[in-house]
């Protein structure tokens, strides 16, 4: 019960309360009072250790929403979110899915969550044929749950290759400590890396693994101090990753810092504080891009989140565009036109220029960004399509 | 070199968990009762140092204001959830203090948003050399210093003050201890008091150590406290803090050296069982 109540909560920050007001009543009003509407599904986690990120790419997608409405809907329907919380968890995840497909009965569904709950949820949608677009969600056997699912954001593995390339190729750092968060995020990064580190001339001194509750790394720094290298690479999210690097420089360490999509929040800047100046990653979202989409973007979350835009929002937000083009494109409800439609994505939106390869990966290329004043700044850009190649199956 | 910095760094950890397992210990001793909610007392500590501190710009003050805060809030804890229960079976009054706790989670989330709070300024950030080459930030002395002025302070008290022998009195046998006069209601507000004081310290410290006070930030010590209690012999205020202070270290080490087999809760739990096996009744249990 618990959980129905904050789902409806959830649903409730839509435009659409009066709606939500109906699911608590009575599940069966929705389907007649909103018969015009086109809905996307979207799992996303609003309560739960993943709550914060879980409240971006809800504003992220929302936004989506708010703009393709505005802009006259899909051919004049209006999309509507049907938001689910699934709390970074697949045991909520799965059966929400099957409740958005068939209680719901949404066009398509957008992950807002974590890898766990997208895995679960990814397997329903793609038994079900009906398209399921993961935002951020790393792991790579999402895409492989079928044909029908696809992703708008990095593979782990695929970014770990641009942190090595990042580290030993643009930065010229040889010697690097790893470490490492012990969760599948993390973990594929780190294979990436790995797998690309002696191309770039990297030796990795040594590894070290966290886990996800872990906010003291008293020990893991006191020894990475021992082993003296020139450069850190550590995946973590925010969370982690803030506590973390003010803990490394205050143990005097000043290597480069060099991170991933995870730190990318304001809210990293902020715990770090002063620490965080001069700290690198690879991300999806480029903050001074020129984009009109990614301006656009930056401008609206702002405005209507209240604090600045983060790379879930940005990803929950592509998911959302990538999915109104797909579904103007294909015209129809039919299901596997817009599976079809949504696998010959050509489109630029808020985190650079979208397209899929076989297996349903984003093609794109990956944004370095840097803390510069108590801010993210745009460092580089790398655009290598053989290093940063997903895989095809 | 590593080595001592690796001790002192699994001691820094091992003060913290000692002054969160304190409360856990006390209300053991004199309730029977493992007091999960004791953990979401420590969010709130880290949330008011974190609140006061911003607002008033001074730590100490945030740091006095969280001790009695979340003292009260312990007291009445005592009295809304504990008190009704106690003529229930223990495993009435846990499953209600597990309820509590998840429900202060989603609380603190509401109230204080999804995204955690920092100190815009955070205090106590410079520097000392203990020894050549280890240097800790003043907030990392400030936790060792704090952890062993509150815990002599609790020892002298129970050694030296009527309340004191008292509370040993009831802890022992509650019905003698009444019927010599002992007022035992008495007794258990103030150990609730003292007991979330010290976990509202703790609290404080662990939010200034990472600049960041979550709504989830009791779910480890939820647990971790009850390990360290068991491990240290169930209700022995001793036996608890010698408990955290190896937990301490043996985690410290135990992440540099195995922590790429085990994570730093499996080492905790795997010490746990490890020492269980020995010494079933834990490492300084009463007789």
């Amino acid at each position: 019960m618990r959980h129905y109540i904050k789902s409806a909560l959830s649903t409730g920050m839509l435009a659409t309360g009066v709606l939500a007001a109906g699911v608590l009543v009575a599940g069966s009003m929705v389907m007649s009072a909103s018969a015009d509407t086109i809905k996307i599904g979207f799992n996303v986690p609003l309560t739960g250790f993943a709550a914060a990120d879980g409240q971006s790419a809800l504003h992220g997608a929302e936004l989506g929403v708010g703009q393709v409405n505005a802009a006259g809907g899909i051919n004049g329907e209006m999309l509507e979110l049907v938001v689910y919380d699934d709390q970074a968890s697949p045991k909520e995840a799965a059966p929400l899915a099957v409740k958005m497909i068939t209680q719901d009965e949404i066009v398509a569904g957008v992950s807002g969550s974590y890898s766990g709950a997208t895995r679960a949820a990814a397997t329903i949608f793609a038994e079900s044929k009906v398209p399921y677009i993961s935002a951020y969600a790393i792991h790579p056997d999402i895409t492989r749950a079928g044909d029908y699912v696809f992703r708008t954001s990095f593979m782990g593995e695929v970014q770990g290759r641009a942190g090595a390339k990042l580290i030993g190729e643009m930065l010229g750092k040889k010697r690097v400590a790893m470490v490492t968060l012990n969760n599948d995020f993390g973990k594929s990064l780190a294979t990436g890396f790995k797998e690309q580190a002696g191309n770039f001339g990297i030796e990795i001194v040594a590894e070290y693994e966290y886990s996800i509750k872990d906010r003291e790394f008293g020990p893991i720094i006191s020894k990475i101090k021992a082993d003296k290298p020139d450069a850190i690479y550590a995946s973590g999210y925010f969370f982690t990753a803030g506590p973390m690097v003010s803990q490394i420089r205050a143990a005097g360490l000043d290597q480069p810092v060099v991170g991933q999509e995870g730190y990318d929040s304001q809210k990293f800047i902020e715990i770090a504080g002063g620490a965080s100046e001069g700290v690198l990653i690879t991300t999806s979202l480029d903050r001074d891009s020129s984009a009109a989409e990614t301006k656009d973007f930056i401008k609206g979350f702002a405005a209507k989140a209240g604090y600045p835009a983060d790379m879930v929002a940005a990803s929950a937000h592509t998911a959302i565009l990538v999915l109104a083009d797909a579904l103007k494109k294909s015209g129809s409800g039919d299901k596997a036109a817009l599976r079809d439609a949504v696998a010959k994505t050509d489109l630029t939106a808020s985190t650079g220029h979208i397209s899929f390869n076989a297996l349903g990966e984003v093609q794109k290329d990956v944004q370095v960004q840097i803390v510069k004043n108590g801010n993210w700044h745009h460092h580089s850009v790398i655009s290598d399509a053989v290093l940063l190649a997903p895989p095809a199956q | 070199m590593l080595l001592i910095d690796l001790c002192i760094q699994g001691l820094i950890q091992g003060a913290i968990y000692a002054l969160i397992a304190l409360g856990l210990t006390l209300v053991y001793g004199l309730l029977r009762i493992l007091h999960v909610a004791h953990a979401a007392l420590f969010t709130l500590g880290g949330y008011v140092g974190v609140v006061v501190t911003n607002g008033s710009g001074s730590f100490l003050l945030a740091l006095l204001t969280a001790m009695l805060i979340v003292g009260f809030v312990g007291m009445a804890s005592y009295r809304v959830i504990y008190k009704p229960l106690l003529m229930r079976p223990p495993l009435i009054a846990l499953i209600a203090s597990i309820g509590v706790f998840i429900a202060s989670e989603e609380l603190f989330r509401l109230v204080f948003g999804a995204y955690g709070l920092s100190y815009t300024n955070p205090p106590l950030k410079g520097q000392v050399e203990i020894l050549p080459g280890i240097s800790l930030s003043h907030a990392r002395i400030l936790v060792v210093v704090l952890a062993v002025g509150l815990l002599s302070g609790m020892g002298w008290l129970a050694v030296h003050t009527r309340i004191g022998i008292a509370a040993r009195a009831t802890v022992v046998d509650p019905a003698m201890a009444a019927s010599s006069g002992v007022n035992v209601e008495t007794i258990r507000y103030a150990s609730f008091f003292i007991g979330s004081a010290f976990a509202g310290a703790a609290g404080v410290m662990v939010s200034l150590l990472n600049n960041l006070v979550e709504p989830t930030m009791g779910a480890v010590p939820s647990y971790k406290a009850l390990a360290i209690i068991v491990l240290g012999g169930l209700g022995s205020v001793r036996g608890a803090l010698v408990a955290s202070l190896a937990l301490g270290v043996i985690e410290a080490f135990g992440t540099i050296y195995v922590g790429h087999i085990l994570d730093r809760d499996s080492i905790a739990f795997a010490f746990l069982i490890m020492i269980l096996m020995v010494r079933p009744q834990g490492l300084l249990a009463r007789g």
